[in-house]
């Protein structure tokens, strides 16, 4: 029988390697916004996991928005990479230290 | 013990359904050919066997002799991976297909999405295909392939909103018993844009002719699997027909009332025609569309690449939102015999 | 039993295929582990019974976010070399905050003092109210969040114009037809009438 601290657990490891990976890759801004979506992930695994084991629908409406906003997000956040790499032809985070565009 | 017997029971459904869907995707690439040659006033394939009929299998043994070049450079792991991503979601959405009455493997209640989602991953196979193979030609394939294939779900998927709008289930086989009744109460009539839109964006899907542009032998050789040989390229060739198969079998389900005859329910004609077994007349209105994706091939030339993305943004997209609109009036005022 | 033993392979797939995310040393490697990562999710979704949820997460994010992503990681010529400074130096920070979340939140779950659900679910939430879990979704979704629901679909709309705007660009030195001005354009830009004598014959 799977418990609902299962999915806690594995929610809470999920999270922890997306942190992990924002600490491990700073410079390269892609696998940041990877790093973000398993964080995402991993919230949303918690809200499946009590709506599951607490028979209440409404859990699954937020994962539904979170869905929708990530999806939003990485749109945009890649679409400013592309700009981004288009006008200083590099991705890397240190040497984003210009203020002006 | 129990659970056991059920793992037997649901892998031998699965044979079931692969082994006959290989014999028909091997033996398309035979009518493809003789359909071509008889379009273009000759022959096709008739020297293997009686009227060539052993020609798939002979093409079959061939492709499996030859040797899979892996090109230096390429990344190894993921070249090899690359077929398997694209045949394998091709297969799989045939687990929701109800090929007649009852006659299906899963039947899940979100089948519709489940579809959906199924061929919505079969773009990796070429994207991954085209990467790895470290050659400009299949990474220009790979992308407009990409480009193209996410597009045309959008279309595709907003003419399955309109499926489901009308039979107010996302389940496969209430779909097709929502459609209960003689020709004109399947959904191809009342929603017959969509059915335009889907057979359209189906093709382009497919990466068919005439939207092949992932392909086009005439301007990028032959698009993302240039570098594949052998059994590499077969399964690349199995997956293309495997999913020709599938959208032809989906738009049966969906708007051709799936395994009924056309003169179900009609007076004196009705039973003599259900006495043709369901899963025949599923058979045949599939092979409909599969004959019309030859013959596409056959008569239409290739689509320019713009053309093809104006085609599916400009025109598609805006028509099934359109009808979306004129379908939820219809539902509402409870139009014809559909609603 | 069978289903604690899928539940532990798909955790440990997800596991793996989100520690390769971090670490895999091409982009590209990443972005194709971290489909795997949510293929993995869906089928755990899927077990929670959020069939809707499992399926859209594999519709919606496999099948397009990652497709976005793959075609940046690939379209991109980026020197990875610079990339990978650091990754050494911050390992063991990286390693150590992570373990200690871990630790953090696994004695939170585990304590006493909270009372977690133990075994399983009492009813399903989808039958809680008697529909397939698509339909309750759907019935809370455009009535109680009928509100929210309109929200994010402008979210949506205002992510599709953003991302267009950001990325559109009339490349200099192409050629293009810009049909407003063939429109606006007089008589008098294209033709000029002049008079002349009349040649005449030698």
């Amino acid at each position: 029988m799977v418990e609902l601290s299962n999915y806690l657990v594995l929610g809470a490891i999920l999270f922890s390697l997306g942190m992990a990976g924002i600490f491990l890759n700073r410079k390269n801004v892609i696998i940041l916004l990877m790093s973000i979506e398993l964080m995402l992930l991993a919230v949303n695994f918690n809200f499946i996991a009590f709506s599951h084991y607490l028979a209440d629908i409404q859990g699954q409406v937020f994962v539904f928005f979170i869905l929708t906003v990530a999806a939003a997000e990485s749109a945009i956040g890649l679409a400013i990479l592309v700009v981004l790499f288009r006008n200083t032809n590099t991705i890397n985070v240190g040497d984003l230290d210009s203020m002006k565009g | 013990m129990a659970e056991f017997a059920n793992l037997v029971w649901i892998v031998a459904k699965i044979v079931a359904l692969v082994v006959p869907l290989f014999i028909a995707v091997a033996y398309m690439t035979y009518a493809e050919r003789r359909v071509i040659g008889w379009i273009q006033w000759r022959k096709g394939p008739n020297r293997v066997g009686i009227y060539g009929l052993l020609q798939p299998i002979a093409d079959a043994c061939k492709l499996l002799m030859k040797e899979v070049v892996i090109p230096q450079n390429a990344n190894r792991f993921l070249f090899l991976l690359a077929p398997l991503f694209s045949i394998i979601p091709a297969l799989a959405a045939w687990a929701v297909l109800p090929l007649g009455d009852g006659l299906v493997v899963a039947d899940i209640d979100a089948g519709l999405l489940y579809v959906l989602a199924m061929t919505s991953m079969g773009v990796y196979g070429v994207i991954v295909a085209g990467w790895a193979s470290n050659s400009k030609y299949a990474l220009i394939g790979a992308m407009r392939a990409g480009a193209q294939v996410v597009s045309y779900e959008i279309a595709m998927g907003f003419a399955l909103v309109g499926v489901l709008m009308a039979a107010g289930s996302l389940n496969m086989s209430e779909i097709v018993h929502a459609q209960q009744g003689p020709f004109w109460n399947w959904f191809w009539l009342p929603l017959l844009p969509l059915f335009i839109v889907y057979w359209v964006s189906g093709v382009a899907e497919t990466n068919r002719l005439p939207f092949d542009v992932a392909e086009g032998e005439s301007e990028i050789v032959a698009g993302f699997h240039v570098e594949y040989s052998g059994m590499a390229f077969a399964i690349f060739f199995l997956a293309e027909y495997a999913n020709m198969i599938l959208i032809a079998g989906l738009a049966t389900i969906l708007f051709l009332g799936g395994w009924y005859s056309p003169f179900h329910g009609i007076g004196y004609l009705g039973p003599i025609f259900d006495l043709v077994p369901g899963t025949l007349w599923f058979c045949l209105k599939a092979g409909f569309f599969l004959f019309g994706y030859f013959w596409f091939r056959g008569t239409f030339p290739r689509y320019r690449y713009d053309q093809i993305m104006r085609l599916g943004w400009k025109v598609l997209i805006p028509v099934t939102v359109v009808w979306l609109v004129v379908e939820s009036v219809f539902i509402l005022t409870g139009f014809g015999p559909w609603f | 039993m069978i289903e604690l033993l899928l539940f532990y392979v798909f955790a440990a797939v997800l596991l793996f295929a989100a520690t390769m995310v971090i670490t895999a040393k091409n982009p590209v490697h990443s972005a194709l582990f971290l489909v795997l990562a949510f293929f993995n999710s869906a089928a755990l979704w899927l077990m929670a019974e959020a069939e809707f949820l499992g399926i859209a997460l594999v519709l919606v994010y496999v099948g397009a976010v990652m497709v976005l992503f793959l075609f940046v990681v690939m379209m991109l010529d980026i020197n990875l070399a610079p990339m990978r400074e650091g990754f050494a130096r911050y390992l063991p920070i990286g390693a150590l905050v992570g373990c200690v979340m871990v630790v953090e939140m696994a004695l939170v779950v585990g304590s006493k003092d909270v009372n977690l659900i133990h075994g399983g679910p009492v009813t399903s939430a989808a039958e809680g109210v008697g529909m397939s879990n698509t339909k309750a979704l759907g019935s809370v979704l455009y009535t109680v969040y009928a509100y929210p629901f309109e929200i994010a679909s402008v979210v949506l709309l205002v992510a599709i114009v953003a991302a267009i705007m950001l990325t559109h660009r009339r490349r200099p030195g192409t050629k293009q037809q810009n049909i407003d001005r063939q429109v606006r354009v007089r008589k008098e830009q294209r033709l000029r009438i002049v008079t002349m004598a009349p040649e005449k014959r030698k």
